[in-house]
C-alpha cells in the first residue's frame, strides 16, 4: 500500500513538470513571436509598474 | 542506424536553438545586455532560473545518488528548495526595489561603497568563471561519452556554441534559450521516467518501494552525520543568490514577479529532486548494482529506450550544461563590466556593451582552458559553494536589511571570507572535521561584527 502511494506522488511530480516545461514553452513562443512590442512597452512602463 | 538517428536529432536541436537565439536578437544597449531591459515575464523568470540551477548536479549527480541512497538525498534537495524561497520572501524583492541596480555588486556598492563593489565584482567573476569551468567539464564529459570525441574538442564545442549566443544577445538571449532548454528536459526527463515505470519497473509499486527503503538504509550506513550538515550546510547557502539568479531577480518585470519566480523555482526544484531520485531507485532493478554514480542515467537510458530516446537524452543533457553555462558566462561578463571597470571609468553605453561582449568572450576561453583542470562535477561545484557563499553572502544579506551597513564591515566579512573559505578548502583540509562553508561563514560574519563596531568607532572618533 505504502509502496503504491509513493509511486502515485512520484508520477503525479512527473505531471507538475511536464506541465512547468510546456507552461515556460508557451511563454517561450509568446516571447520571441512578438518580442519587439513586449520588450519596448515593458521598458517604458517598467518603473510605473514595479510595486 | 543508432549514429544517424544521434546525429539527426542533435542537428534538429542545434537548428531550432539557433531559430531561438536569433529570435531573441543581439542586445542594442548595455540594460539589454546586462538585464532585458528589466522586462522578464514570471514564466521566464521561473524557467531560466530552473534551467540554470538545474546543472549536471541536479540531474545526472541526483539519479546517480536516487540509485545509491535512495530518498536521503531528497532531504540535503529539500535545503535547497528551502533556500529558494528564503530568497523569494526576503530577498529579491529588495533587490529588485533598488534603482539603476545591474548587478549584486552594483547593490553591494549601493549599500556600502566603490570599494566594496569592486571586491564583490572581482568574486563574482572569479566565481562565475569558476563555474563556468565545471559546466564545460561537464558538457565535454557529455559528448564524449556519447560521440567519443577527445574532450578538448568536446569542451570548445559546447563552449563555443554557448558563447557565440551570449556574447550577442547577452541576458535576454540567455533567458530565451533556457527557457527553450528548460522545456526540453522538464518535458523529456520525467518522460523517461513514465516510460521505464510503465514498461520496465519489475514488481511494480511493492519493488520500487522496497528498492527505495534498501538503498536509504545503504545510504545511512555510509553517510555520516558530520558529512550530511555539510551537505544541507552546501545545499542551504552555497549556491544563494550566485549572479545569474540575482541578475534574473533584477531583471524580472516587477518586484512581485522577482518574488514569485524564486518561489516556483523553489517548490519546482523539491519535485523535480524527487522524480530525478526516483529515476535513480527505478533503476535499481534494471542496471548492474556497482554502475559508477556519473553513469547511472546514461545506462538506464541506453539499457531500457529505443535509440531515439537515447538520442532525446543526449540533446536533454546538452540543454541542461548549455542553460547553465550561458547564464554563468553573461552574469560574469555583466559583473565585470558594472562591478570591475565602471566604479572608476565613465563609459559610454555602446563601450559598457562592448566590455561586456569581450569580457564574456575572455571568460568563455579562461573556463574551457580550466574545464581540464576540474577534479569532478560535483567536487567542482562544491568548491565554488565554499567560497561562493562566505565571500558574498553576509555582506549582501545583511546590507540590504540594516540601515547604514558600513564599508568597514563589508569589507573584512568579504575578504575574510573568502581567505578562510580557501586556507581551510585547498591548504588545510585536513584541519577541521567540518566542511570549510562551515568555518568560512562563522569567519565572515565576525570579521562583519568587528568591521561594523570599528567603523562605528572610527566614524565617532573622527567627529
Amino acid at each position: 500500500m505504502m509502496g503504491v502511494v509513493i509511486l502515485i506522488l512520484v508520477v503525479i511530480g512527473a505531471f507538475f513538470v511536464v506541465a512547468s516545461g510546456v507552461w515556460v514553452a508557451v511563454a517561450l513562443v509568446r516571447a520571441i513571436s512578438v518580442r519587439e512590442t513586449i520588450s519596448d512597452e515593458s521598458y517604458q512602463t517598467r518603473e510605473e509598474s514595479s510595486d | 542506424m543508432h549514429t544517424v538517428s544521434l546525429l539527426a536529432v542533435v542537428i534538429v536541436y542545434v537548428l531550432v536553438l539557433t531559430f531561438v537565439a536569433v529570435r531573441a536578437r543581439a542586445a542594442r544597449e548595455f540594460a539589454e545586455f546586462s538585464l532585458a531591459k528589466r522586462a522578464l515575464p514570471l514564466a521566464l523568470v521561473f524557467g531560466s532560473l530552473a534551467a540554470t540551477y538545474v546543472g549536471p548536479g541536479f540531474s545526472i549527480g541526483f539519479v546517480g545518488r536516487g540509485f545509491v541512497s535512495g530518498f536521503l538525498f531528497l532531504v540535503m534537495g529539500l535545503a535547497y528548495a528551502v533556500q529558494n524561497i528564503l530568497v523569494g520572501l526576503l530577498v529579491a524583492p529588495r533587490l529588485r526595489s533598488l534603482k539603476d541596480c545591474h548587478t549584486l555588486g552594483d547593490a553591494i556598492g549601493q549599500k556600502y561603497d566603490r570599494k566594496c563593489q569592486f571586491v564583490a565584482g572581482i568574486i563574482s567573476v572569479g566565481l562565475c568563471a569558476g563555474f563556468a569551468a565545471v559546466m564545460a567539464k561537464a558538457g565535454g564529459v557529455v559528448l564524449n561519452d556519447i560521440f567519443d570525441l577527445p574532450i578538448w574538442s568536446s569542451v570548445v564545442i559546447i563552449v563555443g556554441v554557448t558563447t557565440l549566443y551570449t556574447t550577442f544577445g547577452g541576458l535576454r538571449a540567455s533567458v530565451i534559450t533556457d527557457a527553450f532548454q528548460f522545456s526540453a528536459f522538464a518535458i523529456l526527463l520525467p518522460m523517461a521516467f513514465l516510460f521505464v515505470v510503465v514498461f520496465h519497473l519489475k514488481g511494480g509499486a511493492a519493488a520500487f518501494a522496497g528498492e527505495a527503503s534498501t538503498a536509504v538504509k545503504n545510504g545511512f550506513a555510509s553517510t555520516s552525520i558530520v558529512e550530511m550538515v555539510g551537505l544541507i550546510a552546501a545545499f542551504l547557502l552555497g549556491e544563494t543568490l550566485i549572479p545569474p539568479y540575482a541578475n534574473r531577480a533584477l531583471a524580472s518585470r516587477t518586484t512581485r514577479i522577482s518574488r514569485n519566480g524564486f518561489i516556483l523555482a523553489g517548490i519546482f526544484s523539491t519535485v523535480w529532486f524527487l522524480v530525478m531520485i526516483s529515476l535513480g531507485i527505478a533503476a535499481r532493478g534494471i542496471i548492474p548494482e556497482g554502475t559508477s554514480e556519473d553513469h547511472v542515467l546514461l545506462d538506464l537510458v541506453k539499457s531500457t529506450m529505443p535509440a531515439c530516446g537515447y538520442a532525446l537524452l543526449v540533446v536533454v543533457l546538452v540543454s541542461v550544461v548549455m542553460s547553465s553555462l550561458d547564464s554563468l558566462l553573461n552574469a560574469g561578463a555583466v559583473a565585470f563590466a558594472e562591478d570591475v571597470v565602471k566604479p572608476f571609468v565613465a563609459l559610454k553605453d555602446k563601450t559598457s556593451l562592448d566590455i561586456g561582449r569581450y569580457a564574456t568572450v575572455v571568460i568563455a576561453a579562461i573556463a574551457a582552458a580550466s574545464a581540464v583542470a576540474v577534479p569532478g562535477i560535483i567536487r567542482g561545484l562544491l568548491i565554488c559553494y565554499t567560497i561562493w557563499a562566505p565571500a558574498i553572502l553576509p555582506a549582501l544579506i545583511i546590507g540590504l536589511w540594516i540601515k547604514r551597513p558600513c564599508p568597514l564591515a563589508g569589507i573584512l566579512s568579504m575578504g575574510v571570507g573568502t581567505i578562510v573559505a580557501v586556507v581551510f578548502q585547498f591548504f588545510l583540509p585536513e584541519a577541521i572535521k567540518v566542511p570549510a562553508i562551515i568555518p568560512a561563514l562563522g569567519a565572515a560574519l565576525l570579521a562583519y561584527v568587528v568591521g561594523h563596531w570599528l567603523g562605528r568607532k572610527l566614524k565617532v572618533g573622527r567627529k
